[in-house]
């Protein structure tokens, strides 16, 4: 238990002061991306992963904080840093609606549903252009040209955001999100109040997801339909941030996080520069063979198999499907 | 115990990842300029042609003696046609690579992101595709486009309309994207203008297949052209997907983009025969080295080229000059060289002035091609033409029914 702690520590630490040690922004700015999806990835962990709620449309809720900061900002006047903390808010309203509608349905048809409203989102944002620019999308001139504050406040939100979910996983409303992953009827039964306890997984998830919208354009300065309700771009890359992470584990997403935004960053720039171009063409195949990989060898992610990989690493066993 | 190893293992993923990014090593004698392409992703063959023209006009550059002696570098960075990849990537070019300026710019999307960061850098940007009108019109005075915005692309277009076809209804098709839905609205103005009567303006999503039930509903309304803003595969299968409805209007016209693309002809086959298309340049067209260019990455590259790869050609040798005259390389001399451009490319006639909303816009002319029998043939202005216009043109008969 406490050299858990002290491994925490050690990584934190390593965190805080990597900008003083690291000076290029490109970095930097690799680590607030990676930070931005350990927020969405952790958030889909609570929702998919702990309460079994496998949700196939969280750039709703991305998108909707995006375009909150977004709209603000350029139809009000108001900074997009109110924005942010109101795109949580308002992506909680969303996802009161969404949960209304789509909660109705069990299992893979909860995951259809929230698919395809990903796209009723995407649509609405592309057509609806008195509001959203449609595809002209939404650019504001960020507060900060130094990456520093953006690293630190992505720093602190995923921070806040994994710690925030370890208490709820700690508390008796974790005890009732697995209880519903893992029979949903046998926990009703037990008086617990299923749609209810459904609805609070999906705000806290959404509220999170919609802050890392928010944050995002605060920090991009730009959105368009295409970027933050993209199916393959968000929705998909949350729920591939969380298998291979590890599902229904803590630090899973962050692990996650960190694996898919570094393959993606290196096939996108052939192992930096070092590869010939051609390598940066098998990104999405790259891709596909891992999740393959994991799912055959490490169902449970990295950090869910993590004894796994020890053994096959370190002791130099070969492991058995 | 098991978690603590956990985390220790976190923590060596993280260093490794950055371990792997050793600065490259720095030619001292080289100016670096970065450039911005979708190499990846749906759009990569507009890329693609970009990539190939840049690094021909690199080499000639280079063996002609640089850049008064140094090497010119290009950095060709893939933004996989997404405008988030193109900002990072940017950002990149400019923190990372350090490079003296960018180039490149393919789509309007990602132009228009890309672009916001040069300005906010202060980092001179020359774009020579991404056309919407926004990208020069937004006040930024470190962006400056090579290309004519999209609302010009049909400017031809429309004088053939005037002059030849005299349609009394068009119908629009767009893809859903800044690039589609601004051409549309402006070239549904200038019909508006002309007093031609849209009778349908339609986006459709990108990555679509099947383009037949809005084809359907243009066959009903049956006007006298059918308008078109596409891509690649979506300006094939349209085209594949008309002739199968035999929908006949007077004409086909495309909006650039797609339809000039030689894969347009080998994806549409006999489809593509007798389209028309706005375009920005012709090998044909009077301009010093035009014919050369296109008979040379013909014999290298073994297919023929549009006017996106000469827009990159010719954006590669405005940079070289750029760069041959600014007083050094620092961002404020390499935009005072960028204003007093005033040189002759493949492309055309290249100096930077504003007019209207538009800052930093060259002035180009855009023109009428034609698909006939497997050629992409000039047609319009009829002075410049390779080929006298097909027109009226019996579809049916030219689809083979």
């Amino acid at each position: 238990m406490k050299k858990q702690y002290i491994a925490l520590l050690i990584v934190g630490l390593f965190l805080l002061g990597f900008p003083a040690v690291v000076h290029s922004s490109y970095y930097q700015h690799l680590l607030i991306i990676t930070f931005i999806w350990v927020i969405i990835g952790s958030s889909w962990n609570l929702l998919a992963g702990y309460t079994g709620q496998v949700s196939f449309g969280h750039a709703i809720f991305f998108g909707i904080g995006a375009y909150t900061a977004g709209i603000l900002a350029t139809k009000l006047g108001i900074s997009a840093w109110w924005g942010m903390l109101l795109g949580g808010f308002v992506s909680m309203a969303i996802a009161l609606f969404v949960g209304w509608v789509c909660f109705r349905l069990r299992g893979p048809y909860f995951a259809l549903a929230t698919l395809a409203g990903g796209e009723i989102f995407r649509l609405i944002a592309t057509n609806w252009e008195s509001l959203t620019d449609g595809m002209v999308g939404i650019l504001i001139i960020t507060t900060f040209k130094s990456k520093l504050p953006y690293y630190y406040l992505s720093l602190g939100l995923a921070a806040a955001c994994i710690f925030a979910i370890h208490l709820i996983m700690k508390s008796k409303w974790g005890y009732y999100f697995v209880s519903i992953r893992e029979d949903q009827d046998a926990a009703e039964s037990l008086g617990i109040n299923t749609s209810l306890y459904k609805n609070i997984s999906l705000l806290v998830s959404a509220f999170f997801t919609g802050l890392a919208g928010a944050f995002y354009m605060n920090y991009m300065g730009f959105i368009d339909p295409e970027v933050v309700f993209s199916l393959h771009y968000i929705s998909i890359m949350a729920i591939l941030v969380g298998i291979v992470g590890g599902v229904a584990t803590i630090m899973g997403p962050a692990v996650g996080a960190l694996v898919m935004v570094g393959l993606q960053e290196t096939f996108r720039s052939s192992f930096f520069g070092l590869a010939p171009s051609w390598v940066s063409q098998g990104h999405a195949l790259v891709f596909g063979l891992l999740v393959i990989f994991v799912i055959m060898f490490l169902a449970n992610g990295i950090v869910g198999d993590w004894g796994k990989i020890k053994r096959y690493v370190f002791r130099r066993k070969v492991f058995r499907v | 115990m098991k978690k603590s190893k956990m985390l220790l293992g976190f923590a060596c993923l993280l260093t490794l990842c950055f371990a792997f990014g050793p600065s490259q090593a720095m030619a001292a004698d080289s100016v670096k300029v970065g450039i911005v392409l979708p190499l990846t992703g749906s759009m990569a063959k507009f890329g693609e042609i970009e990539n190939q023209s840049f690094k021909m006009a690199l080499e000639e550059i280079n063996a002609a003696g640089g850049i008064n002696g140094k090497k010119l570098e290009l950095l060709i960075e893939d933004t996989t046609g997404r405008p988030d990849v193109g900002r990072s990537v940017v950002e990149k070019l400019i923190t990372k690579d350090k490079v003296v300026m960018i180039g490149g710019g393919y789509s309007s999307s990602v132009t228009y992101g890309a672009a916001g960061v040069c300005q906010q850098n202060q980092m001179p940007f020359l774009v020579n595709t991404g056309s919407a009108d926004k990208i020069t019109s937004s006040g930024w005075d470190y962006v400056y486009r090579l290309n004519p915005p999209v609302s010009k692309y049909a400017s031809a277009v429309e004088s053939l309309m005037t002059e030849v076809v005299k349609p009394k209804t068009v119908a629009i098709l767009h893809e859903n994207s800044l690039f589609g839905s601004k051409g549309a609205k402006s070239f549904s103005k200038t019909c508006g203008k002309l007093g031609i009567k849209v009778v349908l303006k339609e986006g459709y999503e990108h990555g679509g297949i099947d383009y037949k039930p809005v084809l359907s509903k243009i066959k009903q309304l049956n006007p006298d052209i059918v308008y078109m803003i596409s891509y690649i595969m979506d300006a094939s299968l349209l085209m594949k997907q008309a002739k199968e409805m035999k929908l006949t209007p007077k004409l086909f016209v495309g909006g650039a983009a797609g339809f000039t693309l030689p894969e347009f002809k080998t994806n549409a086959g006999v489809a593509s025969d007798k389209v028309i298309s706005a375009t920005l340049w012709h090998q044909i067209l009077p301009f010093p080295g035009a014919m050369d260019y296109y008979n040379k990455f013909k014999s290298r590259y073994h297919k023929s080229v549009d006017y996106h790869g000469a827009e990159a050609y010719a954006a590669c040798y405005v940079i070289a000059d750029v760069l041959k005259r600014a007083k050094s390389f620092k961002n404020t001399d390499i935009k005072a060289a960028l204003d007093e451009t005033d040189m002759m490319t493949v492309f055309g006639p290249v100096k930077f002035v504003t007019w209207g909303k538009l800052k930093n816009q060259n002035k180009a002319d855009t023109y009428v091609v034609q698909w006939i029998e497997g050629n992409l043939e000039l047609v319009w202005p009829a002075n410049l033409a390779t080929k006298p216009l097909v027109y009226p043109v019996d579809w049916l008969k030219t689809w083979g029914y």
